[in-house]
């Protein structure tokens, strides 16, 4: 069975004052640790697109529209190396 | 089941911070961590994604935090059974240090906390599925089950099977079926594991009124139960190798822990654990069968966890 002991008010009053300064750490150790991993998900991020945020899925959106410009400017360039293809096969020989 | 309790008169104490610290269940939390940190390693090592190792670390304290949290609410709730059994009458509530509302308040507070840091280190998804944990261990098991059914083990073994998924969930945003897969590993391991224990404490259950199962349907149908679950264990500890999910070291390790596991299963089904002519063999027995079965649970996620953590990872199968 656990001690039980009698609690002086000098007692309570010190034992209050410790739990607050384990209190404090806790509360400057979740600081530290929100401002560490804002920042790097602050760097982890890409603002080019305006107010949207990393926990919008604004990432994905950012990736998948990344994906459709290059496949749009590979599409473009093989349409023009074809349209090139095609007008030097149309030229006349001289 | 409705029994008169009379808990123990106890004069307060001043509480230290290890009161604190044994109200967030620090062996409970242990291997949540380790299970979560396991399915963030296999999510990695599976997928190809990355995680910035510091926000892995967050997200794993966040895991550690919430599994705190869902303790200090257990036992803000059970306190009054608790000062009814020996085995938990010294935890910081019964034993007077901890007054019941400051552990209720820190549960909350941890619980907001926990989630929170989830969501900034992660994606929602796996803040989600955390919030969604210790509710589920919080609430729905230690308020709604565990004082009403039998069952409770069963359905509320749910709530440690999360963690894996939560990891995986914190690499990759999603919860696919291997995810799923760990998660069923610890819910069907959980029965057994707890059993075994309830075997050695059945009288004090009954004393405090929960209705577990030795104390409901006695001794035999737990004993037939636990090789039950054993059994049912062996090819969903096997399953990750036929996925892909691991290979040959996890194989190797989990198919000689599973033949240990039965082993005891067996043992103790032959056995009188729990019952009326059950002594100290006995006892003992179902003492190293819940010791066992967490070194079997160990065993499988460290397997995992040094296949895809040190590059050991050669698969067997995979669809």
């Amino acid at each position: 069975m656990s001690e039980s002991v009698q609690i002086s008010e000098e007692a309570r009053v010190k034992a209050q004052k410790r739990r607050n300064v384990w209190l404090a750490w806790a509360l400057v150790a979740f600081v530290v640790i929100v401002g560490l991993t804002t920042a790097i998900r602050i760097q982890e991020t890409d603002f080019s697109g305006g107010d949207r945020l990393y926990f919008s899925g604004y990432l994905d959106e950012a990736q998948k529209e990344d994906a459709d410009r290059e496949a749009q400017a590979r599409y473009e360039e093989m349409r023009a190396a074809e349209a090139e293809q095609t007008d030097s096969s149309e030229q006349p020989d001289e | 089941m409705s029994v008169e309790m009379t808990a123990p008169e106890t004069a307060p104490r001043l509480a230290t911070a290890k009161d604190y610290f044994d109200l967030l269940k620090p062996r409970i939390m242990g291997l949540v961590v380790f299970t979560a940190f396991a399915g963030l390693v296999a999510a990695v090592g599976i997928t190809g994604q990355g995680i910035n190792p510091l926000l892995a670390a967050v997200s794993i304290l966040a895991v550690a935090l919430g599994s705190g949290a869902a303790g200090a609410l257990n036992m803000w709730y059970d306190a009054d059974i608790d000062a009814v059994m020996s085995r938990t009458s010294t935890r910081p509530i019964p034993s007077g240090a901890v007054p019941r509302d400051e552990a209720l308040a820190l549960g909350l507070i941890m619980s907001g906390v926990s989630v929170l840091l989830m969501w900034i280190a992660s994606n929602v998804l796996a803040a989600g599925l955390l919030a969604l944990s210790i509710a589920y261990y919080g609430w729905f098991y230690t308020i709604v089950l565990k004082r009403r059914t039998a069952q409770n083990i069963v359905i509320g073994g749910a709530a440690g099977a999360f963690p894996p998924v939560i990891g995986w969930a914190a690499v990759t945003g999603s919860t696919p079926l291997d995810a799923w897969i760990l998660f069923a590993i610890i819910f069907i391991w959980t029965p057994p594991h707890f059993w075994a224990l309830s075997l050695v404490a059945h009288k004090e259950y009954k004393k405090a009124g929960v209705p577990m199962l030795p104390v409901t349907n006695g001794a035999k149908a737990t004993r037939n139960q636990i090789l039950l679950y054993t059994l049912l264990l062996a090819p969903v500890g096997l399953w990750p190798v036929a996925t892909g999910l691991a290979g040959i070291l996890y194989g190797v390790t989990t198919t000689v822990l599973t033949v240990g596991f039965i082993y005891y299963a067996i043992k103790l089904w032959r056995s009188e654990a729990g019952g009326p002519e059950a002594g100290a063999e006995e006892r003992k027995l179902a003492m190293s069968m819940f010791g066992f079965s967490i070194l079997y649970l160990f065993g499988l996620f460290a397997a995992l966890i040094i296949e895809h953590g040190f590059g050991l990872y050669f698969p067997l199968g995979g669809f």
